[in-house]
């Protein structure tokens, strides 16, 4: 259309800029990781392995994590699709890649819903209700389902709260915690308490078990004494808790024109995270010890809240949890909806996933497609875990964990094939787009393969399916699964499956000025683009 | 040129009775008239990419569709369309700024009476915010003459 204006002048987010400050910054990135939901899906886990050294497992997962983070940062400036390691993984590595990397980022959208919804069903019914009520299966799975349901329906309307509610609500999230983390550590370090609590053994046995305090003691932050297989356990647990965080990175991304603000954001938002998650699993391994921990599982948080918080604060705290819950689809269904959408508009997959809704803007059918398969998905896991002594749906942590760790990883690995031509003309490219990225990906990927090798074990946890390890089933079922479907799409749509990675020589300095790549699929099988 | 009218169009049709209204004035004014699209996605992970190029094929459509109708309506009359990657509200403001537009002509109707008040509306926005006058035209026709 030679009349249309994409107006640029108009663009130049001066509206926006004064819109977004520091504090909205911070609270995107902080809230897009959901400490509250993280830390009770995840607790119980981290210390079911990792034990007292669970401080120590929180703090460096993040590592790999952030380093991935640098992968994700350059590699939106040369290509900054909604698809994200779906294109960037076609242009470093070709069609075939690209394909089965956006199906891991869809895999672990997907593996994570139940999980999330089942913490919902839970919470939502710890809040208005007893803990034989929330520990109901029938009840927690209808709760559940409506909340999947709610959240798909959230994200197809494109209903964003405003940023002072999110404010509002993100406050509220982090001050529960610090308070929790506060009584629970000045309990710790006082006189200590004890608590009786009945555990149910495997053979159905009920013994009253005794859980005391433990005093904190800096070598909760060494790894001394942790063999690797548990600290790699450990990883793939802990990972999921900063899953969502390079949200940051690609909001500071979004404005960087304006000033300094987000890049100070980003950098905030990483400590205040990193500060939370360090003193409440400081607190929680202090007050009762970590067994009491694992014991409590996905309502380790709660049954801590319930010891050290009055009444009031613990119901906060629930809602703390279930809020946080709900932020988390923002970093779930939304990427998965987002690289459906590129996949499709790409033509890789059937384009009806890039039909977008003309009132709302949002790609309705595949948010709906999504939410359906996230029941269906949910109920599978319920009905297995049920009627099996197998623990499907704890072990979707662990599995979300290694679905994280192989498409982030393979993004690091993206990084560095991409620039591998900028990767030696500077110090800082060489640590940036060379060494921090293959350093994450290098560490995820051997925690995929190390978990692959002991999740095989009927001993890893969790129970089994087929004779072998639920996590390893859960974790990597879905995405062999990609593989047949790669090539049943290569053959329905040949056209993307002729592309080519972008030729080395025409990728440009990911540090430099101009750095947008020519569009996915300008270089195919017959045509070089010019060379 | 200066003195302009603005009209905000949405994908689903909205605004386009505002557009046909605004056309016939901007006619008899001898002064154009720009079609404004406003799209911004949600604000959180990477954006761009495929799901602008779907939301702005959306937005072509819409206004490839009334700028066709209101030429052949009105032979003569200057239809641009203008593409504004920002929210609704301020793609409208930010592009009456830019022309120095007479005024800004909307469409309304979208949002029922709780959810305006709860999410906002983009008419009631713009009547508060706007420094020039604003037409607020209903969306269904029906509830016309």
């Amino acid at each position: 259309m030679a009349d249309t204006i994409v107006s640029d002048t108009v663009a130049s987010k001066g509206l926006k800029g004064g819109s977004l400050g520091l504090v909205a910054v911070i609270v995107i990135g902080v809230a897009s990781t959901a400490p509250g939901y993280s830390l009770a899906a995840s607790l119980g886990g981290v210390t079911g392995v990792a034990g007292l050294k669970a401080p120590f497992i929180m703090l460096f997962a993040f590592v790999p994590m952030a380093c991935i983070a640098a992968s994700f940062y350059y590699l939106n400036k040369a290509d900054p699709d909604c698809g994200t390691n779906f294109t960037w993984g076609v242009r470093a590595f070709g069609p075939k890649a690209g394909w089965i990397a956006g199906w891991g980022c869809i895999v672990a959208d997907l593996v994570i819903m139940p999980n999330l919804a089942g913490i919902s069903g839970q919470y939502f019914l710890l809040l208005f209700f007893d803990e034989k009520t929330a520990n109901n299966i029938y009840l927690q799975t209808a709760i559940g389902m409506v909340f999947i349901v709610a959240m798909t329906w959230i994200c197809w309307k494109g209903i964003e709260l405003s940023a002072r509610s999110q404010v509002l609500l993100l406050g509220t999230e982090l001050a529960v915690l610090a308070i929790f983390a506060v009584i629970a550590l000045s309990k710790a370090f006082g006189k200590g308490i004890s608590r009786v609590v009945p555990i149910t053994h495997d053979d159905g046995t009920v013994v009253n078990t005794t859980f005391h305090s433990v005093r904190p003691s800096l070598s909760w932050m060494s790894p001394s004494g942790l063999s690797t297989s548990s600290v790699v356990a450990g990883l793939v647990l802990a990972v999921f808790i900063y899953w969502g965080w390079d949200t940051c990175v690609s909001v500071n991304e979004e404005a960087k024109d304006s000033n300094k603000t987000p890049g100070r954001a980003a950098v905030l938002s990483t400590v205040i995270l990193l500060a939370i998650y360090l003193v409440v699993s400081y607190g929680a391994v202090a007050l009762l010890g970590p067994d009491f921990a694992t014991n409590a599982g996905s309502e380790a948080i709660y049954q801590l809240g319930k010891v050290a918080l009055p009444g009031w604060l613990l119901k906060l705290l629930i809602i703390a949890i279930l809020t946080s819950a709900a932020a988390s689809c923002q970093t779930t269904i939304l990427p998965a909806t987002r690289t459906m959408l590129s996949m499709g508009s790409h033509g890789a997959a059937p384009a009806k996933l890039a039909q977008i809704d003309t009132k709302r803007l949002t790609p309705d059918y595949s948010s709906w497609l999504f939410g359906g398969i996230s029941i269906l998905w949910y109920l599978v896991l319920v009905v297995i875990s049920h009627n099996s002594s197998t623990d499907a749906y704890n072990a979707s942590i662990a599995a979300v964990g290694m679905a994280i760790a192989v498409y982030y990883g393979l993004s690091g690995i993206s990084c560095i094939l991409y620039f591998r031509r900028w990767i030696f003309t500077s110090v800082k490219n060489f640590v940036l787009i060379g060494l921090l990225p293959g350093f994450g990906g290098v560490v995820l990927i051997y925690v995929f393969c190390k978990t692959v090798w002991d999740a095989r074990s009927v001993d890893y946890g969790y129970g089994t399916l087929f004779g072998v390890g639920t996590v390893l089933i859960i974790g990597t079922l879905l995405l062999v699964l990609g593989i047949p479907l790669m090539f049943w799409c290569s053959v329905k749509y040949p056209h993307f499956f002729s592309f080519r990675p972008d030729p080395v020589d025409l990728v440009k300095d990911p540090t430099g000025d101009d750095t947008l790549a020519a569009p996915l699929g300008t270089y195919t099988k017959s045509n070089r683009g010019g060379i | 040129m200066a003195g302009e009218l603005i009209v905000g169009v949405g994908g689903d049709g909205s605004g386009f009775e505002a557009a046909r209204r605004a056309a016939k004035i901007a006619a008899l004014m001898k002064v154009s008239l720009i079609l404004v699209f406003g799209y911004e996605s949600v604000a959180m992970g990477p954006r761009g990419g495929a799901l602008e190029e779907e939301i702005e094929a959306v937005g072509e459509e819409a206004l490839g569709e009334i700028r066709d109708e209101l030429r052949t309506a009105h032979a003569g009359l200057d239809v641009l369309i203008e593409m504004v990657p920002q929210r609704p509200v301020d793609a409208l403001l930010a592009a009456a700024d830019e022309h120095a537009a007479s005024f800004i002509a909307v469409g309304h109707g979208g949002s029922g009476p709780l959810r305006a008040a709860l999410l906002g509306s983009v008419t009631y926005e713009i009547v508060h915010r706007s420094h020039i006058p604003v037409l607020v035209v209903p969306d269904d026709e029906d509830d016309l003459d």
